[in-house]
């Protein structure tokens, strides 16, 4: 049975999926304001279990830079012609639509560019990631899949290859002709494939996460944290910010725990570590939510200002990526470059 | 608590590998010292330690913080690695809440020998500076305070030449003044510690210099490194004193020649003399321009030499070029001015001179003269002759306070200064040593009748006797001297003759 989703869940759903960004994945408003249209709603959308497992489906998602896309407004169907595309190449048209990522903006994109598939609830990465080849069926190595992305002036370009690091490289060449931000398809696999080689449920998790931030929105900080099921790691105010001497897209930020303690959040377009005392108390996959304290808005990276009061709030992140060591490898700080920060000494974290 | 490894002791040991406190506590002391070439190599119980790394630390903030974190939590209380001086803020604030010293090193190994020294090898510590002594002795040094810069270069810390009063010379730091009250001046050698300062003393056996004492001094010195430059101190005390001894002689054979040089000048009365013009400016006197000559004996057994020190530092000044040497039982000097000066401006350096002998006068029982302003080589001549007269007067005149200026004296005051010295007044008395019959009667009468003209009746009436007393006398002193008074040549020899020998 599908779930309805009726007009009232979506402040529940955005924030949802904004806790899901992890500090990245870009703002949900854009998204938010397409679908207030009442007339849209309600929205079925089907558990990976419901349908065909031999039902093709494709995922669609915004790359690129997601400051740009709040600039640059999509227009009303931006992914018709590179769906288009790829159902040419495949011979064949798409029933089921799903997420590319479900985290930050795109977690709302089957909803408001759906037309008239049937929403899947699965997603390829289960929170926000930078880069293409961190795609779950990509790092799964599932065969078969197509991509096509805008190329700007209304152009499509196709990949389809078996080497996922190309994928990234060449969409991402793409994108950056197209303006720095675009849309994108992956195609070539079936509901079937997202069971095992997706991250399922996960926009009934941003439901609950939305839902349960949004209960307790007024509440403590502890509380807030609780009830997202996750633990208030630091609140305090933003004292440094550093960029790294090596990856100038990393940086360093230092925040004064009210309670004394000194703490550091490492991030990329995505927050990635926190430690507490030189101690490190999460890591990616894990969901580091950082929020102001006092407006209790969720923040981006980017929005993490000097002196900011800011509390932070690690959630677990989607289970799928502890599947495997190699599943894992591709989301870990390491795979970033940063040294040291993978491991999680679990055994002292409180819990 | 000697037994632990001080913080303080590290920073002040010489060779400490360039170790500087980066973040956390700063009186921090740790039960012993580990080495390892990287932090994984550390032993898993830190014991409260100081953890010594040679590897180079990571570069990533967060990479600091976490091997700040992780080797506080292994049970070191510090760490000391190389770079540290380039961990940022937060990390340093970090250290600073887990009461965890962060240490800067530039040469871990060094650093690490250092803390060997100071925990393990108390000898090996002391013959390390004991070789650094022998070391410095061995160059040659311009003096004293040559040798003070020789010895404290080469221990790393501050040396200082003290009495009880203060420090008499130092080298390589200055010696705290809370320190130096704390010394003991009573013992062989004496270990201090005052505040944050330490010094180690020894007694310097000096036959010319008593109450001396060598010390070798710096902050946060423990005990082993005290006990260790006690034994420094005692190795190079006997080459200060020998130092101060050659100094001594040196300065007693550079002031004789300088006076040597100052009497044959002043023995040619003006007269060019190129031998004596040589030697004079060897020694920096110029003839030229314009002089103010002083001199400065003692009313009482004064040490010419020590006067001559005195001197030579206070004129050191008054913004002039001058000079002075000892002569006979004082010291005569000169200010030399190469355009006449302004006639306010030869007050003020009189007034500076005043203030000189005022100075002088609280060590020494001096009297002072100043001769007149003069110009080339016998305006010198002149000068120092009218200093050296007129000191005579001022040997007697407590009204002045022993000062007296040249230009401020009737003529006769110094002519009589003039006669009443060493070669006149024995050869008076022994012209006038027929008149000593009796009670000096003929004497006194005698030297009343000169002052009065030598006329009978105001000398009668002046002592009280009747002219005919006095006639009387006046013949006889004539006959026992055998002179004729009506010369007036003999008048003047006896006039003066009376006025030295009353």
């Amino acid at each position: 049975m599908p779930t309805l989703l009726e007009h009232d869940r979506l402040p529940a759903l955005a924030t949802g999926f904004a806790i899901l960004g992890s500090g990245g994945g870009g703002a949900t408003t854009m998204l938010e304001l397409a679908l207030r249209d009442e007339r849209a709603w309600p929205f079925d959308l089907h558990s990976v279990d419901d349908l065909d497992p031999e039902t093709p489906c494709l995922a669609v998602g915004f790359v690129g830079s997601t400051m740009l896309l709040s600039e640059r407004l999509p227009g009303t169907d931006p992914f018709g012609r590179l769906i288009g595309a790829a159902e040419r190449w495949l011979g064949h048209r798409i029933p089921a639509i799903c997420s590319l990522e479900g985290g930050g903006v795109n977690g709302l994109t089957p909803f408001a560019f759906a037309a008239g598939r049937t929403i899947v609830d699965a997603d390829l990465t289960g929170r926000a990631v930078p880069s293409l080849d961190q795609m779950s069926i990509l790092v799964d190595e599932v065969p078969g899949i197509v991509v096509t992305c805008d190329t700007g002036a209304g152009g499509v370009a196709l990949v389809e290859t078996e080497r996922a690091l190309d994928i990234e490289r060449v969409v991402r060449a793409a994108i950056v002709q197209a303006g720095g931000s675009g849309g994108m398809v992956f195609a070539g696999f079936t509901v079937g494939d997202l069971r095992a080689h997706a991250i399922v449920g996960n926009a009934a998790r941003a439901l609950e996460l939305g839902g349960a931030f949004l209960a307790r929105i007024d509440g403590p900080l502890t509380a807030l944290a609780e009830s997202l099921g996750g633990r208030l790691l630091a609140e305090g105010r933003v004292n440094s910010i550093e960029p790294d001497s090596r990856d100038p897209h990393v940086l360093t930020f230092g925040i004064d725990g009210s309670s004394g303690a000194l703490h550091r959040l490492v991030a990329r377009s995505e927050t990635l570590a926190f430690m507490t005392d030189g101690r490190l108390e999460a890591a990616a996959p894990d969901l580091i939510v950082v929020v102001d304290a006092v407006s209790r808005d969720i923040l981006e990276v980017t929005a993490i200002s000097m002196a900011r009061h800011v509390a932070v709030i690690r959630v677990d992140g989607p289970d799928w990526w502890s599947g495997s060591p190699e599943r894992l490898r591709h989301v870990l700080p390491s795979a970033y470059g940063l040294d040291e920060l993978d491991e999680v000494r679990t055994d002292e974290v409180p819990a | 608590m000697s037994d632990r490894l001080q913080l303080g002791a590290l920073l002040a040991h010489p060779d400490n590998g360039g170790v500087r406190l980066v973040a956390g506590p700063a009186d921090a002391n740790w039960a012993g010292v580990v080495v390892e070439t990287n932090e994984a190599a550390l032993p898993e119980d830190g014991a409260g330690r100081l953890a010594v790394v040679t590897g180079a630390p990571p570069t990533r903030p967060w990479q600091q913080d976490a091997l700040v974190r992780r080797t506080r939590d292994r049970g070191f209380l510090a760490l000391a690695i190389p770079e540290a001086d380039g961990f940022g803020a937060g990390t340093r604030a970090l250290a600073d809440r887990l009461g965890f010293s962060l240490l800067h090193v530039d040469r871990p190994m060094l650093l690490a020998k250092a803390c060997w020294q100071l925990v393990e090898a108390r000898d090996s510590l002391t013959l390390g500076y004991v070789r650094k002594v022998a070391q410095s002795i061995e160059y040659h040094a311009e003096g004293l305070a040559d040798l003070l810069r020789h010895l404290s270069t080469s221990i790393g810390h501050g040396i200082a030449l003290i009495d009880s009063e203060g420090v008499l010379l130092e080298a390589g730091g200055r010696l705290p003044s809370e320190v130096h009250a704390a010394i003991d001046f009573g013992p062989w050698v004496d270990l201090t510690k005052a505040g944050q300062g330490a010094a180690a003393s020894v007694r310097v056996d000096s036959p010319s210099r008593e109450g001396l004492r060598v010390a070798f001094f710096g902050d946060g010195l423990d005990d082993r490194q005290l006990s260790a430059l006690a034994v420094a101190a005692e190795v190079a005390m006997p080459a200060v004193a020998a130092r101060i001894l050659i100094d001594e002689v040196a300065e007693v054979s550079d002031a004789s020649v300088s006076s040597g040089v100052l009497r044959d000048f002043v023995d040619l009365r003006g007269r060019p003399d190129p031998d004596v013009e040589r030697r004079m400016l060897e020694r920096g006197w110029r003839t030229t321009g314009y002089h103010l000559a002083f001199r400065i004996v003692g009313r009482s057994r004064v040490d010419a030499l020590q006067l001559l020190r005195f001197v030579t530092g206070a004129l050191g000044r008054i913004a002039v070029d001058s000079h002075a040497t000892t002569s006979g039982r004082g010291v005569s000097g000169w200010l030399t001015f190469a355009e006449p000066p302004e006639p306010p401006q030869v007050e003020r350096y009189i007034a500076a001179l005043r203030d000189l002998h005022v100075e002088a006068r609280r060590s020494f029982n001096v009297a002072t003269a100043v001769g007149s302003l003069a110009s080339g080589s016998a305006g010198l001549t002149s000068s120092l002759g009218e200093a050296s007269d007129a000191v005579r007067i001022a040997a007697n005149r407590s009204t002045t306070g022993w000062f007296v200026r040249v230009d401020g004296l009737g003529l006769e005051q110094l002519l009589l200064a003039w006669t009443g010295n060493d070669t006149f007044v024995p050869a008076a008395r022994s012209l006038l040593a027929p008149l000593q019959t009796g009670n000096g009667e003929l004497l006194t009468t005698l030297s009343a009748y000169l002052d009065h003209e030598s006329a009978v009746a105001p000398t009668a009436a002046a002592l009280g006797l009747h002219r005919n007393t006095v006639a009387t006398r006046i013949t006889r002193a004539q006959e026992l001297l055998g002179v004729d008074m009506a010369d007036p040549e003999v008048r003047l020899a006896l006039h003066l003759a009376c006025r030295a020998v009353r």
